[in-house]
């Protein structure tokens, strides 16, 4: 064999050699937006931009309120980044914390849902019409932390649309979006109004999510979000019990027990079921059938075996009480 | 803020905080919250310590410059698991909102590089 001709072979092959490098490096930089090649999620349609999606341009340093400001008012929320500030912005760091993030729609009566870092459950949000709060690491040099919202994309020409700072309609290729969501561990969450539950919300996590939403509001949208919630998991016995303590709270006594009994069909052994419908029976007044349920909850070894007791007694002393009024 | 005023406004957010969870407790009825997490029956102690939390972080918000009573509903709306993230890393989570200011800092520092090595 020749000197030049192996010279040549052995040029194009560090050439090969490199290529690959790079190319496994790019894969490296957005390992989701190269899968996304060869497995497009189904269903999702491969275009997609809600225009009605409102825009308001943030002032200095306040992406925080003005993208919540964009999904709340998307949801059906009138309410204005300026009214958000006091209660996500945090002026020591010039900035709004995620968890703050997470925590500020539920004053409104949303459900914030932190989405699984995946592209794939980004697309299908934006999709299935929920624009989505995603955080974004901006800083051309080092890190500068920023929110905005993705409510389209289109990916035969590559391009993520956001709502995002002064911009109403920033183009940004799949590729550099991955790039700076990457950092903040694609961190991503929606805003729902309570009956809506996302597409790709998991039992457990919808679940904690409407918790920790119904902690704050104990009007009409706790109600709503365990309504829906059974609806979608009749087996859920956290969303059957949320019901019927909303339903009683409300003095909707008979609702209340129709729940409880559905539930009891589900979780006959289940003791929250059978001392919650104990307690909401006697306060209809049928304490015969109350009693009857408490011993059935009779488990010393329960962690509610203190509450069994307290509502036993409570049951009890309504008895003696009714008696004496009689005689 | 002297430590004294510190002390008065953590006893201040202590009692309206206590104040605020019995108020939302249900007669006689176990809460959702208890059936999502199976077998651990929030205990007295838990319900205690979730409260000093809950102070403790709203006191830290209001001395990062929110209004106390802002603090106070800010730190309302969390949970127990994200009062106590928040007391953690408050300082160090990333805070989204800065926008601008680095490209500012890029042609600061570029003016000053520009000054000292190259003009004579």
């Amino acid at each position: 064999m020749r000197g030049p001709g192996r010279l040549a072979r052995f040029g194009a092959g560090v050439c090969c050699a490199v290529l690959l490098a790079w190319l496994a490096g790019c894969a490296q930089l957005v390992p989701q937006t190269m899968s996304l090649r060869t497995q497009w999620p189904e269903g999702v349609p491969q275009t997609v931009e809600w225009t009605a999606v409102p825009f308001f341009p943030q002032d200095e340093y306040q992406c925080g309120p003005a993208a919540l400001a964009t999904v709340l008012s998307h949801g059906g929320v009138s309410v204005t980044p300026e009214a958000l500030v006091e209660q996500v912005y945090l002026p020591s760091r010039q900035g709004s914390l995620q968890i703050e993030m997470l925590a500020t729609p539920r004053r409104y009566g949303r459900v914030s849902y932190q989405l699984a870092p995946r592209y794939t459950d980004l697309l299908r949000e934006v999709a299935a019409g929920n624009p989505v709060v995603v955080l974004q690491d901006v800083g051309p040099l080092f890190t500068q932390w920023h929110y905005a919202v993705v409510n389209g994309f289109d990916y035969p020409s590559g391009t993520v649309y956001l709502r995002s700072g002064k911009l109403a309609r920033e183009k940004m290729p799949f590729t550099y979006f991955e790039r700076i969501w990457i950092k903040g561990g694609h961190w991503a969450m929606v805003a729902m109004p309570p009956d809506r539950i996302p597409v790709t919300a998991t039992e457990e996590g919808w679940m904690a999510a409407v918790l920790a939403m119904a902690r704050v509001d104990q009007g009409n949208a706790a109600t709503q979000a365990y309504a829906a919630a059974l609806k979608r998991w009749p087996d859920n016995l956290a969303a059957a019990i949320g019901l019927a303590n909303q339903y009683h709270a409300r003095g909707a006594l008979a609702d209340a027990v129709a729940v409880l009994r559905e539930a009891r069909q589900r979780h006959p052994q289940s003791v929250i079921v059978l001392n919650n419908l104990a307690q909401t029976l006697s306060d209809q007044g049928r304490h015969a059938e109350a009693l009857a349920q408490i011993d059935k909850a009779a488990d010393p070894k329960s962690p509610f075996a203190s509450d069994v007791r307290a509502t036993r007694q409570l049951i009890l002393q309504r008895m003696g009480q009714q008696k004496a009024g009689n005689r | 803020m002297t430590s004294t005023m510190k002390k008065m406004t953590c006893r201040a957010l202590v009692v309206s905080l206590l104040a605020l969870s019995f108020q939302t407790a249900n007669a006689g009825l176990i809460g959702a919250d208890q059936a999502l997490a199976a077998g651990a029956a929030q205990t007295e102690r838990g319900l205690v310590m979730s409260v000093l939390n809950r102070a403790e972080t709203a006191a830290q918000l209001q001395a990062q410059g929110v209004d106390p009573t802002m603090a106070r509903q800010r730190v309302a709306a969390m949970t127990d698991q994200e009062v106590h993230a928040l007391a953690q890393d408050m300082q160090t989570a990333p805070a989204g909102g800065i926008d601008g200011a680095g490209w500012l800092a890029i042609v600061v520092v570029a003016a000053l590089v520009w000054y000292f090595a190259f003009r004579k």
